[in-house]
């Protein structure tokens, strides 16, 4: 008899599993899809569409489908992590990804820790989400104190680049006093004289008067940061308004790296640095074949948050093709977080690998992409387009160094 | 000296835009006795109908602020006679309050229309600024200076020279003698309010393009606004010209002088000192 | 008196078994959030609802508790249920202060006074970087171990918070109805009504409403404090924004400004229609938000639970 029981038993639980394994894997992704950060959240969405359409028509991982839950935390900490434990817990998924913003990124990944769920960070750059030992948090994109190292690497390899004198511009957001942070240790390692140091409110209405002081300052290269292109705009609109003529301007910060810059600028924009995460190779044939691709369905061209996203899903994709899936939510998440720890892949963002390793500034990080410190380019504006330069071996174009000096 | 001139000359340029805003507000009150919270979106409003005339239309935007004013006057005729007028019997706490769901109501449908995106007006004569004695000043910010004072002026011939303009300052100097006087306050509150808004939009659409625009900017201006009429003391318009020129100033020389983060602070702090000190105002002018 | 009584027993019942017989964890998310809403749409009606001071500014109280909880627990090891009443404590101290100063102003000018005093304070924790980490801000990873009644403490599920989130929210109802009972109740009220006149008889306002505004602040403070504690992240944009203050506004007013059980109709009300409004819509939830109050002041300015306790007879003096 109770043989029976525990064979019908056995025999009801492969039953149990084999539905749950014909279902489709859920990925679950909190972003702003309203609210002030809505555009992001639409970049990542597409992306994300893209890459879960190719996936699936190709049969799948293990011939199940993927389904991506998107929920919207419109940029709030605290909805970020009510959409986090919403999709964990009510819908079930197996692996997040997503967040756009490093508030709602710290608050997703402190919710993945203790639900022991494992969460890609696909975007978010704040050093501090993948340096709390938190072992059920990977991270493909460089984090914010490695979006300077291509120009350290120029001002260090280019002839003729080291500065005599810098001045250093920030936002007074996480994302802009990390980089800052960044930029005035690589200046300071190399003796480069730091003659301003500004912080600036994020949103500011005026730099006038900033630029007004800098520029009495006279510096040989001006450095920017912004996390809002707003502040990117202006920031290069008056600087230049107030007649600054520093050999290079570099900006760091995605909005020196948008369509926008140019179009709002204009000539303005022309020769203007922006040393970032990178969107990948552009040299490399699959990578350019992607942003063709994406470009033909979107009529869009993809940027950082594009390749980002779409990479994060074949990273997962990947994983998920490895890890022994039972039907066990505990046991499946378990399985997803080792075989991320295994991967070792190349996407159209570039290559990736999770290790534990220290950041330039000294982060101790977990799970973090080993390759990130290369991942990071210095691009010009050239005629309305953005060009990487540097290094040599990612450049599409010459670069314009220094500045010509106008009339 | 050059530094300080320049920034000198940036901040009074800047508050002479901040003033446009104050005054909008302080006019509201003066008359009202209400605090319009959703001002700061009325400002939005005009900048995007700035951006729209331009985009759809080929429309200067400094020529669209002629479709805008009268537009948002009668706009805010309509918002007083069938939203406010109910309300502010209820008591000052109430409109308040009021305004406020106003203004979260105008500035998330219009994120809901326009999307979170910031926008940009590039003019083709706004990029290289003209530098008389070595200062530089941007052309749509002079141009903005300009209309700025134009208006104020208007506005000032239109309060002290018409019939209804001094039944406005009459029932804003005492309401109460207003009435007796036979005064129809009804219609005063509504013009007033109309203009108020007028004034916003206009506000806004001058703004645009030296700034960039997003549907919750008004959050950012609307504390700007108060620190600049309770400087200026509330009620009075040529208290918010002189508030919003000290405030431009006090930022402008602020972020050159004092640590660029704590530039916002400064104007927080006068504006605490002067509620608490001075609620009159800086010159005594309001009440 | 039993038909005070019957209602908070019920509540109580209610509040135990919640947690004892729900298993669902979002659902008791969505639970630990209306409670801690209640905490703050109450702190904010003991000084806005009964004194009619209209703050714009309770984020600032907010912050300070959620500062000083988790600044204590991550440099000097305090646990949560001392931390949450200290935050209380340091917010109830800083608000002293603050009113000292604001309350002499009247009306609007001291809501906007509220205002300006709420930025100055997300100015400071963004730039007093060696007390607040300015933009990083700070992140609890673990919670310490804990043994009640012979059993470990799981902080990883949620019936702790829930049950911290319920006392809060207790203690915050029951200060709100002693209030209403008490001679400052009083005081308060006929503040509200006509200052001058209060003043007439003898009321020392200020030190009435000094006094309220401690009482709002504590409240708001150990919200903050719990904050900290559930959410583990506190960084300036999230904890002292004007949106926050604006939040707790809403559900005092939807709610029913001036009485008890206001704040927690507000607050279930607010997060079922942001959840829902995110669910169906895919849009904003502050468009409703915005609308709701605007219809709720033109046709029911006594509030949701005002209009109820209104329509019921014979309970105008329950509640």
């Amino acid at each position: 008899m109770r043989k029976l029981v525990s064979s019908v038993l056995a025999t009801i639980g492969v039953l149990v599993s084999t539905s749950a394994l014909a279902q489709p894997i859920k990925i679950g992704a909190p972003q702003p899809m309203t609210g002030p950060d809505a555009p992001f959240g639409d970049k990542f969405k597409k992306a994300y569409t893209m890459a879960r359409e190719e996936i699936n028509a190709a049969g799948g991982v293990n011939g199940r489908k993927l389904e991506i839950l998107i929920e919207d935390h419109q940029a709030k900490n605290q909805l970020a992590a009510t959409v986090a434990e919403k999709l964990i817990t009510e819908e079930k998924v197996l692996v997040m990804t997503g967040g756009r913003g490093s508030g709602q990124a710290i608050e997703i990944a402190s919710v993945c820790q203790r639900l022991k769920t494992p969460y890609l960070v696909d975007h978010p750059s704040a050093d501090m989400i993948t340096s709390k030992g938190f072992e059920w948090v990977f991270r493909n994109n460089p984090t914010g104190s490695i979006y300077p190292m291509a120009f350290s690497d120029f001002i260090t390899n280019y002839p003729g680049a080291m500065p005599k004198s810098a001045a250093v511009v920030y936002d007074n957001t996480l994302f802009g006093k990390t980089i800052g942070g960044a930029v005035i240790k690589i200046l300071k390692a190399k003796n480069v004289s730091v003659v301003a140091d500004e912080a600036y409110p994020v949103n500011t209405l005026d730099f006038k008067p900033t630029m007004t002081k800098v520029k009495a300052t006279n510096p040989d290269v001006v450095l920017l940061v912004a996390v809002a292109t707003t502040d990117a705009i202006l920031l290069t609109r008056h600087a230049k308004e107030m007649g600054l003529t520093p050999r290079a301007f570099v900006g760091f910060g995605g909005g020196f790296g948008v369509a926008d810059f140019a179009s709002q600028l204009g000539p303005l924009a022309e020769n203007v640095f922006s040393s970032a995460a990178w969107s990948g190779n552009p040299n490399d044939p699959k990578t350019k074949a992607f942003y063709e691709k994406f470009h033909a369905k979107y009529a869009i061209w993809p940027h950082e948050h594009e390749v980002e996203g779409y990479s994060a899903i074949y990273i997962l994709a990947d994983a998920l093709k490895r890890a022994k899936l039972t039907g066990d939510l505990d046991a499946d998440r378990e399985a997803i977080r080792k075989a991320l720890l295994a991967t070792d892949m190349t996407t159209v963002f570039g290559k990736v690998k999770f290790g534990n390793w220290t950041g330039p500034l000294g982060d101790a990080y977990t799970n973090q992409n080993v390759y990130s410190p290369g991942q990071s380019v210095m691009a010009q504006w050239k005629g309305g387009q953005l060009l990487n330069v540097w290094p040599k071996a990612f450049a599409e174009t010459a670069l314009v160094f220094p500045e010509p000096v106008k009339k | 000296m050059e530094t300080f001139a320049q920034s000198l000359v940036s901040g009074v340029l800047t508050g002479a835009l901040y003033a446009m805003i104050g005054i909008g507000l302080t006019v509201v009150f003066g008359v009202m006795r209400i605090i319009n919270l959703a001002h700061g979106e009325m400002v939005m409003l005009g900048m995007f109908g700035a951006f729209w005339s331009q985009k759809l239309w080929k429309l200067d935007p400094f020529v669209s602020i002629l479709v805008w004013a009268p537009l948002m006057f009668v706009a805010g005729m309509l918002l007083y006679r069938l939203l406010l007028r109910k309300i502010i019997p209820g008591g000052e706490l109430n409109t308040l309050l009021y305004t406020a769901g106003l203004s979260l109501l105008i500035a998330n449908l219009a994120l809901f229309a326009w999307t979170g995106d910031y926008r940009t007006i590039s003019l083709s004569y706004g990029i290289t600024p003209f530098r008389p004695l070595g200062i530089a000043i941007a052309v749509p910010l002079a141009v903005a200076f300009v209309l700025a004072i134009l208006i104020t002026v208007t506005l000032w011939l239109f309060l002290s020279r018409t019939d209804l303009g001094r039944a406005i300052r009459a029932t804003s100097q005492n309401p109460e003698a207003s009435v007796l006087m036979g005064i129809d306050v009804e219609r005063v509150a509504m013009v007033t309010f109309g203009l108020g808004t007028a004034l916003a939009g206009a506000a806004g659409v001058l703004l645009a393009p030296s700034l960039y625009l997003y549907p919750t900017v008004g959050e950012l201006l609307i504390v700007k606004c108060f620190v600049i009429v309770v400087l200026g003391g509330l009620g009075s318009v040529p208290g918010a010209i002189a508030g919003g020129i000290l405030l431009g100033v006090v930022e402008s020389l602020g972020a050159v002088y004092v640590s660029g983060t704590y530039k916002d602070g400064i104007g927080f702090v006068l504006f605490l000192a002067v509620l608490l000190y001075r609620p009159s105002g800086l010159f005594g002018a309001g009440r | 008196m039993t038909r005070r009584l019957l209602p908070a027993l019920l509540g109580v019942a209610v509040l135990v078994a919640i947690p004892l017989s729900i298993r669902n964890s979002f659902f008791l998310h969505v639970c630990i959030l209306i409670l801690m809403w209640t905490v703050l749409g109450a702190a904010w009606n003991v000084l806005g609802g009964f004194a009619g001071q209209v703050s714009f500014g309770h984020a600032a109280l907010f912050a300070v508790g959620a500062y000083t909880t988790i600044i204590l627990y991550l440099k000097g090891g305090l646990a949560p249920w001392w931390g949450i009443p200290l935050g209380g404590l340091a917010a109830a101290l800083v608000s002293v202060p603050i009113g000292l100063l604001c309350f002499r102003l009247r009306g609007p000018y001291f809501a906007l006074a509220t205002l300006a005093v709420a930025e100055i304070v997300k100015l400071v924790a963004l730039n007093w970087e060696s007390v607040t980490a300015g933009s990083v801000g700070y992140l609890i990873t673990t919670l310490p171990p804990v043994r009640l009644f012979g059993l470990e403490v799981n902080w990883e599920g949620k019936p702790p918070f829930f049950a911290a989130a319920a006392v809060l929210a207790v203690v915050a109802l029951l200060t709100t109805g002693w209030l209403r009972n008490s001679r400052l109740g009083a005081y308060l009220v006929a503040i509200r009504e006509n200052e001058d006149a209060a003043e007439a008889v003898g009321i020392d306002t200020v030190r009435a409403k000094v006094v309220t505004l401690a009482l709002s602040a504590f409240l708001a403070g150990m919200g903050g404090g719990f904050y900290a504690f559930y959410f583990r992240y506190v960084d300036p944009d999230a904890v002292a924004g004007i949106g926050l203050s604006m939040e707790m506004v809403f559900i005092a007013v939807v709610g029913g400004l001036g009485t008890v059980g206001g704040p927690l109709i507000g607050a279930v009300f607010l997060t079922a229609v942001a959840e829902l409004v995110r669910d169906r819509f895919q849009m904003g939830h502050l468009i409703f938000y915005g609308l709701f109050m605007m219809l709720v002041i033109r046709f029911m300015p006594e509030g949701i639970w005002g209009r109820v306790r209104r329509l019921t007879p014979g309970a105008r003096t329950g509640g």
